[in-house]
């Protein structure tokens, strides 16, 4: 979509993937030098406008410079390394099948046949490497990786007796180990996860891509298409494609879910051509204080167009978007809740969206509206929703600019908590999602009824406690009883009755896990280690709008059921 | 031979879309505020037993409330479904089923609506009720429709559609691809707003319907997406006719005709490009292949120094995955896709299941009760209750006595909060759907392109010996 993620362009996050796998971060500045530590260092110019999806090897220093420079590997090169030396059959427990009917594209190679080793003579012994390592570490320094290998191979003298299997599974861990050589992969959010996975993943709740793409999918989000007169601002029309969200994953969340609204990446708009797309410093186009000509009350509060008429990747056009407290997009919007003074959603910053030096260009700008648990429950308790005094426009001209524009931008802030506050309280919400430390029964009495009728309800946990007791606060159990107590003029207990069991039709919770193969001819079969911990789960439901009063269900297995009291009453979904 | 062009291309393309403002109103991208005439709304009966409805005020069968729709929980009169907020529970009517006239049936091959019926096995209402629904939904006006009364029992959900829905509604024409895979694969092939992908085949449209989601980023007409920004499209392919016809009614009914293009084609003979027409080339920069031979449809997926030549965007990496039930199909594609400059080659399976979670209700004092276990909980009830056994008073209540207290108790008793709180997988597990190859393509980039890269970010300066600042690597 956007050549941002094709070519790797200056000021930008990226990952390089070492052999070992693992993914450092960087980002990359032009006329600098890169240091991949071990691997050794490079300028980043080498790096610039190359593409992504490319590994890279770190050629051997010249004499008379002073880093390295890079060789970019083709495909066909590492394809070749992989297909050729590998093809070999599996190690032991039979022969490998010839499957049938399999095309020529798929070729089991010739030595299939003659290659019958086993590893039954292999001696494992350390010192059968004749190389010492003093001698490795000596040669790194003087010779290619590629060159290293074979140096290796030559004096291991076992080498011969080990079959073509292990003999390959050597040589790759050999290869990966002095082969100087890195993929160029992208900042997306796949790449994300497994970085911050590697390293803490308590960061994000422990959430794999797997449960990511379920939580993604059944929360519905998309882009809302948001076409207003600029008269309409109050119709629901206008009010569509909010999600409320509850992130506690430093902002994965968030990041996932605007990716899908399409206002996670500024859009590359050539036209506008307003500095460099990844300038947030403090220089660039910020209209929030100087406005000291403007005596008029208003003076240039984004009720433009254009923040109203953006949509999903359309950023506002940015002249009267205010850098510190911008007027909110009224749909295609994430709504978050938080429970500190501020949200923590430092992984947006990866993506051009840094919350303290805000982009007023992003679309998350004023796509992404956040406020306190504070601030939803109990508003009139947070001084930002306190309205600060309006000062009379004669008295305002008298004061200096400075003073005039505090006073502006204090109004800013209220206006826009205001706003945000206000509009999470009439609810509505298409979607809510929640990833959050807190126990979900204390946060769904709060947020469910928010949901409009139909909306979607997600929840990630990296645990399966949490959303079983949240599962049986749902039960159809608990749901009859609820409605008996109403029918019966009773008020239900909030002991008995946490959340109202009603509101919520057909949660189930799932897992998904992925598992890992290695496709290889003659040697495929599911990775043999993987990584452990959480499994991550994901309780889904929707919102509904319940009769009042008892509903008696009906169907085929009514016939089985003798007594129909009003204690079968709901039983149905 | 031309003549035959054009056939083949009125063939693959269908009916042009009507460029009509319609279809900005796309039930899955945008929802009404409230249930309206033409809404296709699923009903949702219980949990995995969804079906699709476009509401209707008028049709025939003679049913005196207008449309109406049967089910195994009742009778429902259109009627009564429209004007309502979403998400409803919505109690079931009294509907003469029995005395109604079959009438109108002239009226039937005209109407283009009547989707659901297409959908069912047997056009018997009288059967189809046991199977799900069924509706009435054909002809024009209905004079004097009575009012509908409530039924006294039975009720359902009214939703808005989303593609989980539909999936989850779909009968199956074919195998379809679930939300516990394409929820995954979307997320892997980078699939965003505006992104241009291909899909092949497009069986159900199970996938197709969250592929478009994915990609939707406005429709061409909306005045902001201009020539600024790409719009999002899914390409489509099939090459079964009848299913070619079942989705693109479907996809035009659901205001899709933009945002998804699908042609009826042999893609493994025939590729991906379009030799006639305005957009001869997907540029995709996504791929989704469920078809039994990827690697044929492969051959046709590559990259070449004529732009308008390739199905793929020569400017971004290509994502790709394959979706396979057999290993040997795995192994065929790898070995294409390695020959063939393909990158980050992996394969994947997902396993999803569904929990259930229950109370558990353990101990003597639920004997005679329903759905539990009556046996001891403890080692102390058991005792106790051997004691009772032995004891000189064993002949003081009878069982018909015990059970008759033990269920007067359950009455006051909270069985929602009561027992063991527990989960267990779902019954049925699906524990192989398919193999799912993931590859990326990245972009071609020449010698040339080296140089103007030489060019504008030059390392003469930085390779001269005195040190200038490092980029840190964290
Ligand atoms: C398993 S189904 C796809 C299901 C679909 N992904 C879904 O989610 O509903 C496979 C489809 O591919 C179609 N197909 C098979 N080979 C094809 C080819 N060479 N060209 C076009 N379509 C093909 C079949 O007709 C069938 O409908």
């Amino acid at each position: 979509m956007t050549s941002a993620l094709s070519y790797i362009k200056p000021n930008t996050w990226l990952f390089l993937r070492l052999p070992s796998k693992s993914l450092k971060i960087l980002e990359i500045k032009p006329n600098t030098i890169i240091d991949a530590g071990k691997l050794g260092s490079f300028p980043s110019n080498l790096l610039l406008g190359r593409p992504y999806y490319y590994t890279y090897e770190i050629l051997e220093k010249r004499e008379d410079e002073a880093c390295s420079r890079l060789r970019r590997v083709p495909p066909s090169e590492l394809n070749a390394e992989i297909v050729n030396e590998d093809a070999t059959p599996n190690e032991s427990r039979g022969e490998p099948t010839t499957p049938s009917g399999v095309p020529v594209a798929f070729e089991m190679t010739e030595d299939i046949a003659v290659e019958t080793k086993t590893n039954r003579l292999t001696v494992d012994d350390a010192n059968r490497q004749a190389l010492s390592q003093a001698e490795i570490e000596e040669m790194k320094r003087s010779t290619a990786g590629k060159e290293i290998i074979e140096k290796i191979l030559a004096n291991h003298s076992g080498l011969d007796e080990k079959t073509v299997f292990s003999r390959a599974k050597y040589l790759l861990r050999k290869r990966n180990k002095y082969l100087r050589r890195f993929m160029a992969l992208p900042m997306d959010i796949g790449n994300i996860i497994t970085y911050i996975t590697e390293k803490e993943p308590h960061r994000i709740l422990d959430i794999r891509e797997e449960a990511l793409g379920l939580v993604c999918a059944w929360s519905n989000a998309h882009v809302t298409s948001v076409e207003l007169d600029n008269n309409d601002t109050e119709a629901s029309s206008a009010r569509s494609g909010r999600w409320l969200v509850v992130d506690e994953t430093g902002g994965l969340l968030v990041a996932a879910l605007a990716e899908r609204m399409g206002i996670l990446h500024k859009t590359e708009l050539p036209s506008e051509g307003k500095a460099e797309p990844t300038t947030y410093g403090t220089e660039a186009h910020d209209t929030s204080d100087n406005n000291d000509g403007g005596v008029s009350l208003r003076p240039e509060t984004a009720e433009s167009t254009g923040a109203e008429r953006s949509i999903a990747n359309g950023t506002p056009k940015t002249e009267h978007v205010h850098r510190d407290f911008p007027t909110p997009a009224h749909g295609n919007t994430i709504t978050l809740l938080h429970p500190a003074v501020q949200p923590n959603i430092s992984i947006l910053k990866y993506f051009g969206y840094d919350s303290n030096t805000p982009d007023p260009a992003h679309p998350m700008h004023t796509h992404l509206k956040s406020l306190s648990w504070l601030q939803l429950l109990h508003p009139e308790e947070d001084p930002t929703y306190r309205e600060p005094e309006v000062v009379p426009e004669a008295q305002l001209t008298k004061w200096k600019s400075g003073k005039r524009g505090t006073y502006w931008k204090k109004r800013r802030r209220w206006e826009r908590c205001k706003n945000i506050v206000d509009e999470a309280r009439e609810g509505g919400f298409d979607g809510l999602v929640i990833a959050s430390n807190m126990d979900p029964a204390t946060i769904l009495p709060h947020a469910v009824p928010l949901l409009r009728g139909g909306g979607e309800l997600v929840i990630y946990s990296p645990t399966i406690e949490p959303l079983v007791q949240l599962m049986d606060l749902y039960s159809k159990e608990r749901r009859t009883a609820y409605i008996n107590l109403l029918a019966k003029g009773e008020m239900p207990s909030t002991e008995d009755f946490p959340v109202d069991p009603r509101l919520l039709l057909a949660p189930t919770l799932q897992t998904s896990r992925v598992r890992e193969w290695q496709v290889l001819p003659g040697r495929t079969h599911p990775m043999m280690t993987g990584r452990g911990g959480s499994e991550g789960y994901v309780m889904t439901a929707r919102r509904v709008i319940p009769l009042e009063g008892g509903v008696e269900a009906r169907g085929n297995f009514s016939a089985k059921r003798k007594r129909t009291d009003t204690a079968d009453a709901t039983s149905a979904p | 031979m031309e003549h035959e062009n054009r056939v083949v291309a009125a063939l693959e393309h269908g009916q042009p879309p009507l460029l009509s403002k319609t279809t900005t109103s796309n039930p899955f991208f945008h929802t009404s505020s409230a249930t309206e005439e033409g809404s296709l709304t699923i009903l949702h009966l219980r949990r995995d037993n969804l079906v699709p409805v476009t509401l209707r005020r008028t049709a025939d069968d003679g049913y005196a409330e207008g449309a109406v729709t049967n089910t195994r929980f009742g009778s429902f009169p259109h009627s009564t479904l429209i004007g309502l907020e979403w998400g409803s529970q919505v109690r079931a009517s009294r509907v003469d089923t029995g005395s109604r006239g079959r009438k109108g049936k002239a009226a039937k091959q005209q109407d283009a609506s009547i989707q659901i019926d297409n959908r069912l096995p047997t056009p018997d209402p009288q059967h189809d009720i046991s199977n799900g629904c069924h509706t009435a939904a054909e002809e024009i006006g209905q004079p004097t429709r009575s009012t509908a009364v409530d039924a006294g029992s039975g009720f359902i959900h009214l939703l808005p559609p989303t593609p989980e829905a539909w999936t989850a509604s779909l009968d199956h024409r074919t195998q379809v691809v679930y939300t516990a895979d394409y929820s995954y694969v979307l997320q892997r092939l980078r699939v965003r707003p505006g992104s241009r992908m291909i899909e092949a085949g497009a069986g159900s449209g199970s996938f197709t319907h969250a592929a478009a989601r994915a990609v939707f980023s406005g429709f061409p007409e909306d005045s902001h997406v201009g020539e600024l920004k790409q719009v999002g499209k899914v390409y489509s392919y099939e090459f079964n006719v009848s299913r070619v016809g079942t989705l693109r009614e479907e996809i035009s009914a659901h205001g899709m005709d933009e945002i998804v293009q699908l042609t009826f084609r042999d893609v493994c003979e025939r590729g991906f490009l379009f030799p006639i027409g305005f957009d001869t080339t997907p540029h995709a920069e996504a791929i989704f292949l469920d078809l039994p031979k990827p690697w044929e449809a492969l051959r046709h997926l590559t990259r070449s120094s004529t732009p308008s030549e390739s199905a793929l965007n020569p400017d971004v990496p290509v994502h790709l995955c394959t979706f396979s039930p057999c290993i040997e199909q795995v192994m065929a594609t790898t070995a294409y896709l390695r020959k063939n400059g393909w990158t980050e080659i992996e394969m994947i399976e997902v396993q999803n299941h569904r929990i259930d979670v229950r109370r558990e209700q353990v101990g003597l004092k639920n004997e005679g009760l329903r759905g539990v276990n009556a046996s001891a909980a403890t080692v102390e009830e058991a005792v106790a209750r051997l004691r009772e056994k032995g004891g000189p008073w064993r002949h003081i209540q009878s069982k018909a006595e015990r059970l008759e207290k033990l269920r007067k108790e359950a009455e006051e008793r909270k069985l929602y909060k009561e027992g063991n709180l527990v989960h267990r997988t779902e019954p049925e597990v699906k524990t192989h759907t398919s193999y799912l190859v993931f590859a990326v393509l990245p972009v071609d980039f020449t010698d040339g392109d080296e140089e103007a890269c030489m060019q504008q970010w030059s390392v003469d300066d930085i390779m001269k010996v005195e040190k200038p600042p490092t980029n840190g690597v964290k």
